[in-house]
Parts: C-alpha cells; structure tokens; sequence
C-alpha cells in the first residue's frame, strides 16, 4: 500500500480525478497493492511525483474493486501493472515498440525513465499529438505478451 | 585535464583532431573541434575553446551566475546567523552546486545549511569551481564570489558552537516572568512569541506584508543593528508542538541578545511552515500590544537591555486578524490573482497558482483536450462560486479512450464497447476476473461476443 499516493477504488473517484486533472498529464496505475512488480512500480511512482509535480499527478488504481471492473474492461487491461496516461480527459498513446500502444505494461527499470516517459507524453500533448514515442531504448522496456484471440 | 569528474566533455586532442582536419582541407578556415555541451548556455557546440569568449555564451554566463550567487547569497546570510535546523526540515533542504555538478542534503546536519555551508568552503568545490570558471570564462578573481574562505567559517562554527551551549545551559528560571500574559491557547509558543515580539515586533508586520523572501531589512534600531548579527533560534521555539524548543527563546530573552528573524529563514523549505508561523504572529502581535508593558518591565528586571515599545507601522493589523477571524493576507492575495492564474486542481491538494514567469500564460490552444480543459475550467469556476450545481457525473461516462485492437476512431471504440457491455450483460452476467495471475490469455471482446451473439 503506497502511503504517498492515493489509491482509487470506486469509478466515480476516478471520473473526477480524469476530469479534474486540467493541462497535467495524469498517470493511472491500476494494479494490486500486493504484487510484487506492481510494489516496485509503485516505489518509482511515490519517489517521483514530486519531482513530476508540476506537470502530472499520479493516482493509483485498485483493480480488484468492483467499480473498477468497468474500466478494466475498457481500457483492456489484462496485464498488471498497467499504467495509462491522460491529458485534459483525452487518452494518451504512446509507442514503446510492444503491441500495446495505449497503456504502459510492467515497471520500470529506473525512476528516471518513469520521468522521460512522463514528459514524452506532456511534450507531445502540449503539442497535439495523441500519440507519443517512447523515449527510452528498447532494453529498458518491459517486454510482454499479448494473446488475441488465444492465438 | 581533471578526471575526477563526470563531465559528459571533451578531451584535449581537439585541437590536434582539428589541426588535422584542417590540413585535409585547406580552405576550410574555421577548426571544427569535437562537439561539447556546454552547461552555461546548455547547447553542443562545435567551437571548442573559444565558445567561451562568444557574447552569447557570456551573457549566459553572466545570468546563470547571478543566479547562483542568489542562492549563496541565502546561505551566506545563514552564515553570519546560525539557526538550528530541525529535522523534519531538513528532508526539505537540498543545495545544487553547479560546479560540483551535485545536490547537497541536509540531513543529520544541526544548524542550518551546514553540509552546504561545508561543502562550499571545501577544496573540493574550490578545483571544481575554479576548473568550471576556466572552463567557461567567468573570471578567476570571482573566485571568493562562490566559495566560503576559512575565516568565515570558522567564525560560523564558533557560533554555532555558542548556540548550541546556550541551548544546553538553557534555565528554566527565565520562565517565571512569562507566565504573565498566559490567556492564550498555545502557552508554550506565547512564551516564546511575547519575548521576540518585545524584542523586534516590526519585523513581524514586516514580514506580512512582503512575502517574507528575502533576509529582512531591519529598521534602524541600534538595538536590533547591534545585535543582528546573533542568531536565532526562535525559528526552533515558534513551532508549538515542541515545547522543549521554546526553551532557546528563553535563554534569548535571558541573554537579551537576540533578534528574531525566523521568518527569513529557510526561503526554499519552510515556506508553509512560516506562513503557519506568520498565522501565529498575528496572534502573538496582539498579546503583545495588550502585555508589552509588563514584558517589557519584567525585562528591564532582568537586567536586559531596553526594549523599544513599537506599533505597528501598517494600519492592517487592526483591520482583521485571527480573532476577528479574517482570512490570512495570503488567501486575499490569491482570490485576487484567480482570474489570470491556471488552476490545477488536483484531488485533495490546495489550489496553488502558478505563475509561470517569463513564458506565456496562453497555453498552446492546440494541445490535447484544449476545448475540453477550458471547458471544465469554466465549469469548475462556477462550481467553486456555487453558481452550477455540481451534477452528478453520469455514471456511465467513459473517458476518451483508443482501445488496444481498434480499427477506428476513437468515438467508435466507446460506443462499441458500450454496445458489448449491453450484450454480455443481456446473455450472460461473466464476472471478468481481472488477473488473478500475472499472465492471463487475452480473450477478446470480440470474440466473447460472437461466441455468445
């Protein structure tokens, strides 16, 4: 259980914190407080938001909550931990060279990669883009599998 | 050239690379060196030694090191006037020394800025400084501008060295007189607050009207002149949870020797903490006005030195305070700059303004969601002066969002995920466990769908 950030439990909770987030990118995390990747991720987020601060806020999201189940289902979310970024309501994408473009699969290897990431995305929504590349080199990206149609 | 950095720079066989270009190609005139970075004026450049004498890189120069020297020039002020540092501050306290390229922390140092104070009288910071300045060109007699020579520090640490024995030897006996003007709430804090305030009430109001950011200018009372110099530890005594910290405010009040200047301290940290503290003074300014007599009798008693009586120089005192239960000078100030200033509202947090100097305060209109944010800014305006009634969010509102195996625009992919949620919960109600394993097969919707439609 992360004590610096909040973690969201009901869909309401995380409707307000989407629409109230103005001009900061707002990074959520859904996981499972009690995984371990999900710990470590969570270790880099509370580190970092600070220093992010002023450009995005970061909210944690539990998963295994009923409200929630909706926008696990939406956001498609099959693989935790997943962390998804939104600028003034609007999805953010992001290609990091894996199959999945609208959400972050897995940790981080170093905080500050959490924190180019962040900015990438500031950058690029800033600018109009909806879709951003990833700074970091392919090394440094949690690699995954996704199965489509059990293929 | 030094090695025992981490520069991202440069070698000396530049010029002999350079030389060697040159020679291939003899109308080239001008020697291409290996690109460097250059920390002034944060730009690679192909220029190689003579970057620095360019009026652009000096005028960089010139600004990054102005504003350095602002900064040392708060820690020189701590310099001349030890205050302890408590620890749950220091967590706040980080000094970055551009020539050493590193933070400094405060951890586990008891006066203020020690470590970074230390830091900038080591030889350490002298090689780096001066290599920097070679470097870069700042000019090598500027030298003393950014390090702290010996004879200052040692006389900083002579004070330190006396603080700290006062706050040891503090008495209790200098309590006695003080239980005078005890009507207050937080006793041990007026104990504190009535002593300083004797002592140097205008700073207070001073301090309320300036954003209390720069060290104070004090007013010319040869009283507070003469002994401006020694330091205060009532930073330490005003924080009311502790009462063993009062303690130095009486040993000051017995020792009549200090001036209050808490407020200056720590500009970077302890912002809210002294906003919380201004708060206070407002409190303990009107106590004082009503006790100052008896303080100030039972000072003289003491053998202290004269206390000026002084009023307050702005009329605002008497307008609203905390017992008239008028909003803090801070809020007003913000209610004023609402209009101009972004909102970043966020969940459980103040609403900070920020001001962003020196770029524009227009976002780009073309950023993601512009029309949505200046909408919902509209809306949360009016929300906050009661005018719209915050209506429920729908519950089923969905935010913008691209799904992962799409094929088309993102309005489609709501409304087909609508359209599945409505027949998977017509055939079947299929609880999705989300991941009860890390790895899970990815069943797609798709494909729920069709085996069930």
């Amino acid at each position: 259980m992360s004590y610096v950030l909040r973690t969201l439990t009901k869909k309401q909770e995380v409707d307000s914190v989407i629409r109230d987030t103005i001009d900061k990118v707002l990074v959520l995390r859904f996981g499972r407080a009690s995984d371990t990747v999900c710990l470590l991720l969570d270790d880099f987020l509370a580190k970092s938001v600070r220093e992010v601060s002023k450009f995005a806020s970061v909210k944690l999201v539990d998963i295994d909550s009923e409200d929630i189940q909706v926008y696990v289902k939406y956001f498609d979310i099959t693989l935790i931990p997943s962390t998804i970024f939104f600028f003034n309501a609007h999805h953010m994408k992001m290609d990091s060279g894996t199959a999945d473009h609208t959400k972050w699969v897995g940790a981080f290897q170093q905080k500050q990669d959490f924190i180019d990431v962040v900015e990438a995305v500031f950058r690029g929504a800033m600018k109009g883009k909806l879709i951003v590349n990833c700074p970091l080199p392919p090394e440094r990206i949690p690699k995954y599998q996704l199965l489509y149609k059990d293929v | 050239m030094e090695t025992g950095k981490s520069r991202s720079v440069t070698n000396p066989n530049r010029k002999i690379n350079a030389t060697k270009q040159s020679n291939g190609s003899e109308l080239k005139k001008r020697k291409r060196s290996q690109f460097e970075f250059c920390e002034v004026c944060k730009l690679n450049h192909d220029q190689g030694q003579r970057h620095k004498y360019f009026p652009s890189h000096t005028k960089s120069l010139s600004t990054f090191l102005s504003r350095f020297q602002n900064k040392l020039s708060d820690i020189r002020f701590f310099l001349t006037n030890p205050s302890l540092l408590r620890p749950e501050h220091a967590s706040l306290n980080r000094f970055w020394c551009v020539f050493c390229e590193r933070d400094i922390d405060e951890l586990g140092s008891s006066f203020a800025c020690t470590n970074t104070i230390n830091h900038l009288a080591s030889i350490d910071h002298l090689k780096n400084l001066k290599y920097f300045l070679w470097k870069y060109g700042g000019g090598m007699n500027s030298v003393h501008n950014f390090t702290i020579s010996e004879q200052d520090i040692s006389k900083w640490q002579k004070k330190c060295k006396s603080l700290k024995s006062e706050a040891v030897s503090s008495t209790t006996a200098s309590r006695g007189p003080l239980v005078g003007p005890s009507n207050d709430i937080h006793n041990e804090l007026n104990y504190g607050n009535v002593n300083s305030f004797a002592n140097n009430n205008i700073d207070y109001v001073n301090l309320r009207n300036s954003n209390g950011v720069m060290p104070l200018q004090y007013h010319t009372n040869e009283y507070q002149v003469s002994h401006s110099e020694l330091s205060e530890v009532a930073n330490v005594g005003l924080f009311p949870e502790d009462v063993s910290s009062s303690l130095p405010i009486e040993t000051n009040y017995g020792t009549n020797s200090k001036n209050l200047n808490s407020f200056i301290a720590k500009r970077n940290c302890q912002h809210s903490q002294r906003l919380a503290d201004g708060y206070l003074n407002n409190y303990g300014i009107s106590q004082v006005y009503q006790n100052e007599r008896m303080v100030k009798g039972e000072s003289s008693s003491q053998g202290s030195q004269s206390l000026t009586p002084i009023f307050p120089m702005v009329p605002d005192g008497a307008g609203g305070n905390v017992h008239s239960g008028a909003p803090p000078p801070w809020f007003e100030a913000i209610d004023d700059s609402q209009q101009d200033v972004q909102l970043k509202p966020v969940l459980g947090s103040l609403v900070s303004s920020s001001i962003k100097q020196g770029k524009s305060k227009k976002l780009n209109p073309k950023r993601v969601g512009a029309a949505w944010a200046e909408k919902r800014k509209m809306e949360m305006e009016m929300e906050k002066r009661g005018e719209l009634v915050k209506t429920g969010v729908n519950a089923n509102w969905l935010p913008n969002f691209g799904r992962v195996w799409q094929s088309g625009s993102r309005k489609d992919s709501r409304k087909e995920f609508e359209l599945e949620n409505q027949k998977v919960s017509k055939v079947e109600n299929q609880p999705v466990d989300a991941v009860p394993l890390k790895i899970q097969p990815y069943i797609s919707k798709r494909m729920q769908r069709d085996a069930s439609g």
